[in-house]
């Protein structure tokens, strides 16, 4: 373990996952600002639960869990990333440069997740809000009973997209193989555009020519016979 | 003239009439609260004690003491769940039951010295400040799950399934989404909420496996983990589960109670409690893990006698659910012209999905939550907890046991071949074994009958 300045260095190869994470919220806990995390060799939960104001800078690639459970926390993982990267981040912003693996920002509760590859299935599974960006194309079941919040992907969307979404907003720049099961496409306003190009000017992600909306169609919101066909797709 | 007598047909019973006719005019299957309602199900009541006589000796019950501790967890994790005695309150959303009844749950357990369980929908604070000993549930929806409130568990509970309805999702009509339980579950108000049945961010017990390790990473090792599964192909799914290294498997019998679910599958998913618990028991045993991990039985377990079966039978400790709102209230003949407003009765009632209930438990109405007195109703489930451990340590003292956890397969009896086919349990008289007269027959001689 390396101090410089406000900005110490874990060399994950000498430690263990826990260790880790102790260090990263005894580092978060006494105002340190960020964390250099060396050799991740995509290990499992590394930085799970931090929940003090830090900036973590993974050098490499990542396992499962990567900046999960955490709130008001920064991170830059420079490589790519397993599974669930982001899950139930309460606030905070996470810019994974690589690819992400099934799953990221499941559950995302708050602040930004930011892939800037591609990303797998499940991607914004379950988010209760915040924002999530693909930079490119996506997988299977993408937006899944999405509760709130906004997801822009930037290449192509798998399919059943946003199936069973009760609220939110997904921008697809790409194809769409199929919508899921309770959406409707909706025209993108001017000023929805506006906001969409700025994120992505901020992040360095090239800007599709045009994107479509998708949101939920409420027709899922109640049971209701006369909706028959579409319940039986999801009941 | 013939006389055409009124007779009810099993094939065509008013039962099914009536389901049939209510199909046609909702176009959906029937949704419901409670629980299943078949009567043909294996019970416990199939089981009888062998209490002592000459061949063991009993304890006395006014002088010797009998042990009802349970801990879980303990030697793994920082702080073990400590248990008074061998009974947890099972999970129960905020939604499904309102504050005032997770209150009364939460002063009960507490004087009990055991605990309650968040259930879906995230950790209300009345529950937290109320309960001295909480379990987290972490299930598919994760509605309400924030790191916070995961500090504050006192165990966490991943939950794959439940009992009433396995392999599917949650369900809680709109009625019961107030602005409170859609601000805690992130949801829009009033909306028919259904659950996802699968985790959002793991497939299989490997990365099952990944997950633990996460939530340990974030409660920093201090308390158990717990891995609930509704009773279904238990035999595997209780090693699998234990494999991934948690401190107790919760099977939940079909017999598990619910607050809304689709009828059909109430009745025909999932295996009774009495043949779970076998088979989790003997999953444990064949991986060498009995001890190590602690198995927690839950579905339709109503009295100590239920509760010291199931663990002769292999269970550490029952959970209990639906038998704890009838200790609040639920059922009792009070407000009965709310209960045949329901089209129901006290005794019948499971309107526990429409938010209307008629006794202020399964119900986010003001008005009708008024009709539940926390105090009042935290009294008798603490007189009910209490009542379920003694006819527990009856039946540990009677068979000569000093602990209720010393209960064992040996101590029952089966009064049915079903009973003892399932459980291995065998059968009362001589269970199996040739009576001394069995080689004797009409034909034997005079000579060969004097001879017994």
């Amino acid at each position: 373990m390396e101090s410089v300045k406000e900005s110490i260095v874990i060399d994950c190869k000498s430690e263990t996952v826990t260790s880790i994470n102790q260090m990263i919220r005894e580092f978060a806990k006494n105002n340190i600002k960020e964390v250099i995390i060396e050799n991740p060799l995509a290990r499992h939960n590394l930085g799970v639960c931090i929940t003090d104001p830090i900036h973590l800078i993974y050098n490499g690639d990542v396992g499962y869990y990567a900046v999960s459970l955490c709130d008001k926390v920064t991170a830059t993982i420079k490589g790519n990333c397993g599974w669930a990267v982001g899950e139930n981040l309460m606030s905070g912003e996470i810019v994974v440069n690589g690819n992400a693996a099934s799953s990221c920002a499941a559950s995302l509760r708050g602040g930004i997740v930011v892939v800037k590859g591609e990303a797998g299935a499940r991607a914004g599974i379950s988010m209760k809000g915040g924002t999530l960006i693909i930079g490119g194309n996506t997988g299977y079941m993408t937006g899944f009973m999405m509760q709130k919040g906004k997801m822009i992907i930037c290449g192509d969307a798998g399919k059943a997209l946003g199936d069973s979404m009760y609220d939110g907003v997904i921008y697809v720049g790409g194809k769409i193989a199929e919508l899921g099961n309770g959406t409707k496409v909706e025209e993108v306003s001017e000023e929805e555009k506006d906001e969409i190009k700025s994120l992505l000017d901020f992040y360095q992600i090239e800007l599709p020519p045009s994107f479509q909306k998708i949101v939920p169609n409420g027709l899922l919101h109640h049971f209701n016979k006369k909706e028959f066909r579409v319940w039986k797709e999801i009941l | 003239m013939e006389r055409n007598l009124i007779r009810k047909s099993k094939v065509w019973s008013p039962e099914k009439i009536e389901e049939i006719q209510e199909k046609a005019q909702i176009g959906r299957y029937r949704i419901r609260g409670q629980a299943t309602k078949r009567m043909d199900l294996p019970s416990f009541d199939d089981l009888v004690f062998t209490p002592a006589g000459l061949s063991r000796v009993p304890l006395e019950g006014y002088r010797e003491r009998c042990d009802t501790k349970v801990v879980i967890g303990e030697g793994k994790v920082k702080r073990p769940l400590v248990l008074e005695t061998p009974i947890m309150i099972a999970g129960m959303s905020f939604g499904a039951i309102n504050a005032h009844s997770k209150k009364a749950l939460g002063i009960a357990a507490t004087r009990c010295g055991i605990s309650t369980c968040t259930g879906d929908g995230g950790m209300h604070p009345i529950e937290r400040e109320y309960s001295e000993k909480l379990v987290y549930q972490l299930l598919p929806s994760r509605y309400g799950l924030n790191p916070y409130d995961l500090k504050k568990a006192d165990a966490v509970e991943i939950v794959v399934s439940q009992g009433a309805k396995p392999g599917t999702g949650g369900t809680l009509l709109g009625h019961k989404v107030s602005e409170e339980v859609a601000k805690m579950r992130d949801l829009p108000a009033g909306v028919d909420q259904r659950s996802p049945c699968r985790h959002p961010d793991w497939m299989g017990p490997d990365d099952l496996g990944v997950k633990v390790e996460q939530i340990r990473e974030a409660t920093d090792y201090e308390v158990p983990i717990f891995i609930k599964i509704g009773a279904g192909r238990v035999y595997d799914d209780v090693k699998l589960a234990a494999k991934v290294g948690v401190e107790a498997v919760v099977i939940d019998g079909m017999e598990g109670g619910t607050a809304a679910s689709p009828e059909i599958q109430l009745d025909h998913t999932g295996i009774p409690t009495i043949s779970a618990v076998v088979e989790a028991a003997q999953a444990l045993y064949d991986i060498g893990m009995k001890r190590e991990v602690k198995l927690i039985i839950g579905g339709g377990i109503s009295n100590g006698a239920d509760a010291a079966k199931a663990i002769a039978l292999g269970a550490d400790v029952v959970y209990m659910g639906s038998a704890m709102l009838i200790a609040l209230n639920c059922q009792r003949p009070i407000y009965i012209e709310d209960y045949h407003a329901l089209g129901t009765e006290p005794g019948a009632c499971h309107h526990c999905h429409t938010g209307k209930c008629p006794v202020g438990i399964a119900t986010q109405d003001p008005e009708l939550m008024a009709r539940l007195d926390p105090t009042a109703a935290a009294e008798r489930v603490e007189n009910y907890i209490n009542s379920i451990t003694m006819e527990m340590q009856i039946f540990a003292r009677s068979c000569g046991k000093s602990r209720v956890s010393d209960l064992d397969p040996t101590d029952l009896r089966s009064l049915t071949l079903v009973t003892s086919y399932i459980t291995g349990v065998p059968l009362v008289g001589l269970g199996g074994k040739k009576p001394y007269f069995a080689s004797l027959d009409h034909g034997s001689s005079f000579k060969d009958l004097l001879k017994v």
